[in-house]
């Protein structure tokens, strides 16, 4: 407080002071009875953004109702972490090259998705995994194709 | 019961006569009373602030965690008591033992219906405030005796705001006493059976919560154990079992602060179609959550802030009041 100092702003003072005290109160009641927003993880679990980027996920086209994925190791090469490993496979002699396996190594990835930009065939995203904790590093280590399986 | 048929009893207890049964039902009630409230109180507290802050708060203990603080006790309980090894022994030991006492003796004259009162003493309001000053010897010796400069600093701060803010509240409820000429907590709840004092005497009402959450050293004033600058102030070094009482004392003395200001001022155990007790127990419920409510809406003060507010704005306002109330007083 001033030292030089009228009665007058003594007793606004006090006046201000009150009115603000009151409405500060108000905001704090009017948040009390507000809908909580915790979520209790374990019993409910979040809905994430569609930007979240979890690790990459071969994406389902319905032209084929698989991916396009053409085991041409793009990815493999431009990783930095060297994560990936693709297989891929022909059925015969000639014919376009598929993959067939691709295993990535969760536990070292960064997440830079340089996988998915320089993907030809467009064929990676982000998933929306966001359960990643393992008890073994091998479970980090998953095949995008058998998810993508599984997820048929 | 009566006492007279029981040679005995009479012989050896007979200087208590039919109080004996009342002092020891009423004794036993408080001290059962006691820690239950201060473990509800902390409950409410947590949950009051979560819902604040828009989070659930205790959810996991029994049903919305209501057997939290009740678990917590017996964490507490379990824990080793440490004492420094520079500290003062007994003072150190002492100082959570008295604590406790005005917490448990305080409310041997709180009037909860016309029948529910342990003992009715001329003095009532008189006992309260004589035995409310022992929690603050209390935190001095245990901020003293820690031989820690953090408690040492929260245990003079909490003298020089018991000092400060112990007129405002002793001249808030002088003006009470005026109104209804009695010092006995019963008469003064009586007084009021048309209308609560509060009507005539909302600035003394209003000083007196201010000054009550002074006293128990709840935030907007809590320098005494202000976290962010004082670790925990004076109960820094104190762990376990000890620590818990100091925070029993300070929930009770908050409970026994509202009741206070209920029979101060919101009409004591009056209220249509329930019985007494239960009206005195939700009117002080009820101001406990404001303090609660206080807590979680503002910061703390400074130093100089909580003095200044005490010196310069409380104490004159508390004395006008006081001045104006016997005026009127005389005059009608």
């Amino acid at each position: 407080m001033n030292t030089s100092y009228g009665f007058k702003e003594y007793v606004k003072d006090i006046f201000t002071g009150s009115k603000s005290l009151v409405i500060g109160m108000g905001v704090t009641l009017k948040r009390l009875f507000q809908p909580i927003v915790t979520v209790q993880y374990p019993r409910q679990k979040p809905i994430m953004t569609p930007h979240f980027r979890g690790h990459i996920e071969a994406i389902l086209f319905d032209d084929n109702k698989s991916h396009h994925c053409v085991a041409c190791g793009l990815c493999a090469r431009t990783c930095p972490s060297h994560v990936i490993k693709v297989q891929g496979e022909k059925t015969k002699a000639g014919d376009k090259k598929y993959g067939k396996k691709y295993f990535i190594d969760f536990t070292k990835c960064s997440l830079c998705g340089l996988c998915v930009d320089v993907c030809p065939e467009k064929t990676l995203k982000f998933s929306n995994e966001y359960e990643l904790a393992f008890f073994s590093r091998w479970d980090g280590v998953m095949d995008l194709m058998q998810r993508l399986e599984e997820r048929k | 019961m009566n006492m007279t048929q029981l040679p005995i009893i009479k012989d050896v207890y007979g200087f208590l006569g039919p109080d004996l049964m009342a002092c020891v039902t009423g004794l036993l009630l408080i001290l059962m009373f006691v820690p239950l409230n201060s473990a509800f109180l902390v409950w409410v507290e947590r949950k009051v602030a979560g819902h604040i802050q828009l989070r659930p708060g205790p959810m996991e203990v029994g049903p919305h965690g209501i057997l939290q603080s009740l678990i917590d006790a017996v964490k507490l309980m379990c824990k080793e008591m440490i004492t420094p090894d520079l500290a003062d022994k007994y003072l150190f030991w002492i100082a959570p033992c008295t604590v406790v006492i005005p917490a448990i003796v305080c409310f041997v004259v709180i009037p909860f219906s016309p029948i529910m009162q342990v003992r009715e003493l001329n003095v009532g309001i008189l006992l309260i405030f004589a035995f409310s000053s022992i929690s603050g010897l209390s935190i001095l010796m245990g901020g003293w005796a820690s031989n820690n400069k953090y408690s040492l600093i929260g245990a003079v701060r909490a003298v020089a705001q018991s000092i400060a803010y112990e007129i405002p509240l002793l001249l808030s409820t002088m003006s009470v006493i005026i109104m209804s000429n009695s010092l006995k907590m019963s008469e003064i709840v009586a007084a009021q059976s048309p209308v609560w004092n509060f009507v005539w005497q909302p600035v003394a009402a209003i000083i007196f919560i201010i000054c009550t959450t002074a006293e128990t050293n709840r935030a907007p004033f809590d320098l005494v154990e202000a976290e962010s600058e004082l670790v925990s102030g004076f109960h820094t070094e104190y762990t376990g079992m000890r620590d818990a009482l100091f925070f029993m004392a300070e929930y009770t003395a908050m409970f026994i602060g509202s009741s206070m200001a209920v029979v101060l001022f919101f009409g004591g155990w009056y209220g249509p179609f329930f019985s007494g007790i239960f009206w005195f127990v939700l009117k002080a419920y009820l101001l406990v959550f404001v303090t609660v409510w206080i807590r979680w809406t503002f910061p703390r003060l400074r130093f100089d802030q909580l003095m200044n507010f005490a010196w310069k704005v409380l104490i004159p306002i508390s004395l006008l009041n006081l001045l104006v109330t016997a005026i009127v007083i005389k005059v009608l």
